[in-house]
């Protein structure tokens, strides 16, 4: 009796470590890696990182400006498109949820849609853009990229507009408002706080996405000038200078990873900060 | 135009009994019914994507699966190329006609059974190495770090972590975790098991050498299968951790109560949780295993790109979507390119199976955004 108590007690014990020990290594594993990152790609950046877009000289390879602002047109082609997509698609699961079939379907298939690895839509946008068109494009990375972002606002957006409360819009119909005017001007204003922290949560994951743009956008030496042409994105711009062979290239590699990590930091630190306002308003 | 008056208007009167829902509708302003159509059309919008997706694979995957049908799944030779070479008579040498080599054209073949079989194994072996870290920091962040005080410091690290972008990790498993496998961790690992009877498999292999078969010695470099699962593992715990802390929070506080009065320790206790919430923990684990499967860019860059299926872990491999993007962009011939669309539909039918189970065990019926990455 006593001993397998002691045993009871010293296997609890045990499994307290393992679980501590877990905890911790995976922490410090983590932790090591963005350490890592971090420290390489400072040591790689430069001025000319920002000011200079690709000279075509392996040992003196110019900056990746052409790339940063082809990421920020991209998202933002995406996110003109995405958003209300996602936000109209986020109010019909919420507000029309008494309709008969379709909200349950919808809401199943926008969660599968979040799951769909990031290379087969890629491929859709290859085949429904880049092949009618002849070739690669800004448009259709920006497609891509839309299309990856639809789900994720929309699932987000709906619970967003579950939290507000139900007395809001019986009190806006009780005033006489119809319905549109009680989702347009009493449910979404009140929730817009938490529904833009949705839509930065899609904005930082599409930011990182390299997959669906490899067939799509394919990448570019030049600015971002013409959206029908191929299209510059850091994230492509990195893997082709990493997987190269050239030193000065993996140089610029590391240290747009560096920049591409701060701008989702950035975003995530937003995130928070949104939600924790409107955690603290509601 | 508001309503004034909650009797109904004529025109609103209907055969059927009136509704409230009913009584809204007809007395709505244009707005709302624009309002209502932009909505519905989005939703139709949103089934329409799935639809494009699976009719756009698949009709471009047609002429593949017309070819070879389910051979495709079984074979394990992958050639873009046509290949020519000698013919050879039958006793087995080279058959000459008027002072010439006989050559034939044999044409390009595609099966698909050896990114199958590196998207398998290097995702079961990651998740053999993410699940046990992944529960036991969940287990960390409920019930051990809200009395240390840091549960918010490490579960912001966490999902910061489950948002770096796949290339992240591959940048960092192609420069860093490589070279340091195939200079400290491999050659240990095989100065331990190496002389082990039984084991010999995974350090050496056996190969048809210009007619004779040697057994040689297998070159570790790091940008293997083993390196790929790794990186894999790496990325997939933030996303089993943030799932599985989720469903062990919704443990109601009378279970782990309960469990203490009757004089369980904290393991015994734990464990009442773990087995309280299995389903949503199997949820999670399989959400980790779509992650792994569809995993792209980070895999391609540790995993070597290697066609073909050999025993040992510490040698190159390919995965369906690591074969995508090599080999998508180069494809000029429409045979490959509809090989390349097979392969395409599998991963993308095998995802669409994983997140279905693993959305049915989690969320269980409720909805619940942290499903959305």
């Amino acid at each position: 009796m006593i001993r397998s108590e002691r045993l009871r007690r010293g296997a609890s014990s045990l499994m307290y470590a393992v679980c501590v020990t877990f905890a911790l290594s995976i922490i410090i594993i983590l932790a090591f890696i963005t350490a890592y990152l971090v420290s390489i790609g400072f040591s790689s950046l430069t001025t000319e990182f920002f000011t200079e877009i690709p000279t075509g000289d392996i040992n003196n390879p110019g900056g990746m400006k052409h790339a940063i602002l082809g990421t920020l047109t991209l998202l933002g082609m995406a996110s003109v498109v995405g958003i209300p997509l996602g936000v109209l698609v986020g109010v019909y699961l919420s507000e029309y949820a008494a309709d008969r079939w379709l909200p349950g379907p919808v809401r199943f298939i926008a969660d599968v849609l979040a799951g769909v690895p990031s290379i087969v839509v890629g491929i859709l946008g290859y085949e429904l853009i880049v092949v009618p068109m002849g070739r690669f494009s800004g448009y259709a990375g920006a497609f891509a990229l839309a299309f990856i972002m639809i789900p994720i606002v929309a699932r987000t957006t709906e619970e967003m507009l579950r939290l507000v409360p139900h007395s809001y819009r019986e009190a806006s119909m009780g005033l006489g408002a119809t319905k549109s005017q009680t989702i347009l001007r009493v449910i979404l204003p009140s929730a817009t706080g938490s529904i833009v922290t949705g839509v930065m949560l899609a904005m930082a994951r599409i930011a990182g996405e390299t997959a669906p743009l490899l067939f799509t956008a394919l990448g570019s030496r030049l600015m971002p000038d013409d959206a029908g042409q191929p299209f510059p994105s850091l994230t492509v711009q990195i893997y082709t200078y990493a997987v190269g062979p050239y030193e000065a290239q993996r140089k610029l590699a590391w240290a747009g990873m560096l920049v591409l990590i701060a701008i989702l930091f950035l975003l995530n630190l937003l995130i928070r900060f949104l939600t924790s306002r409107s955690i603290r308003r509601a | 135009m508001q309503r004034t008056s909650t009797t109904p208007t004529p025109d609103a009167v209907h055969d059927e009994p009136v509704s409230p829902q009913s009584l809204r509708a007809s007395s709505g302003s244009l707005g709302d019914t624009l309002l209502s159509l932009c909505a519905r059309g989005s939703a139709i919008l949103v089934i329409l994507m799935l639809a494009a997706l699976l009719i756009v694979v698949f009709v471009q995957a047609w002429p593949s699966i017309r070819s070879s049908g389910l051979s495709f799944l079984t074979s394990s030779e992958w050639r873009a190329n046509s290949l020519e070479r000698p013919v050879l008579g039958p006793d087995g040498k080279i058959v000459f006609k008027d002072g010439e080599m006989l050559t034939e054209t044999v044409p390009p073949t595609f099966g698909a059974l050896p990114v199958i079989y590196g998207t398998a194994v290097s995702s079961v072996l990651a998740l053999v190495v993410a699940v046990p870290f992944s529960f036991g920091t969940a287990l960390f962040l409920i019930r051990v770090a809200p009395k240390w005080k840091i549960s918010t410091p490490v579960s912001f690290l966490v999902e910061f972590l489950a948002a770096i972008p796949s290339i992240a990790f591959g940048i960092w498993g192609l420069f860093v975790l490589a070279p340091f496998l195939a200079q400290h961790v491999e050659p240990a690992i095989k100065t331990v098991l190496g002389p082990v009877p039984g084991l010999g498999w995974l350090f050496f292999e056996t190969v048809e050498l210009g007619g004779e078969t040697v057994t040689r010695e297998i070159p570790l470099t790091g940008r293997d299968l083993f390196c790929g699962s790794l990186v894999l593992a790496i990325m997939v715990i933030p996303i089993i951790t943030a799932v599985s802390r989720d469903v062990l929070r919704a443990v109601p506080r009378a279970q782990i109560e309960g469990t203490i009065a009757l004089g369980a320790t904290w393991w015994q206790s734990c464990w009442s949780m773990l087995h309280y919430s299995r389903s949503g923990l199997f949820g999670a684990v399989m959400l980790g295993l779509a992650r792994a499967a569809g995993e792209t860019m980070a895999v391609t860059m540790v995993i070597g790109n290697n066609m073909q299926i050999r025993a040992s872990p510490f040698l190159p491999a390919q995965t369906m979507s690591s074969l995508m993007a090599n080999e998508f962009a180069e494809a000029s011939d429409a045979g490959h390119r509809a090989a390349l669309l097979n392969v395409a539909l599998i991963l993308l039918l095998m995802s669409l199976f994983f997140n279905i189970i693993a959305r049915w065990l989690v969320v269980g019926g409720k909805s619940r955004s942290s499903m959305a990455h």
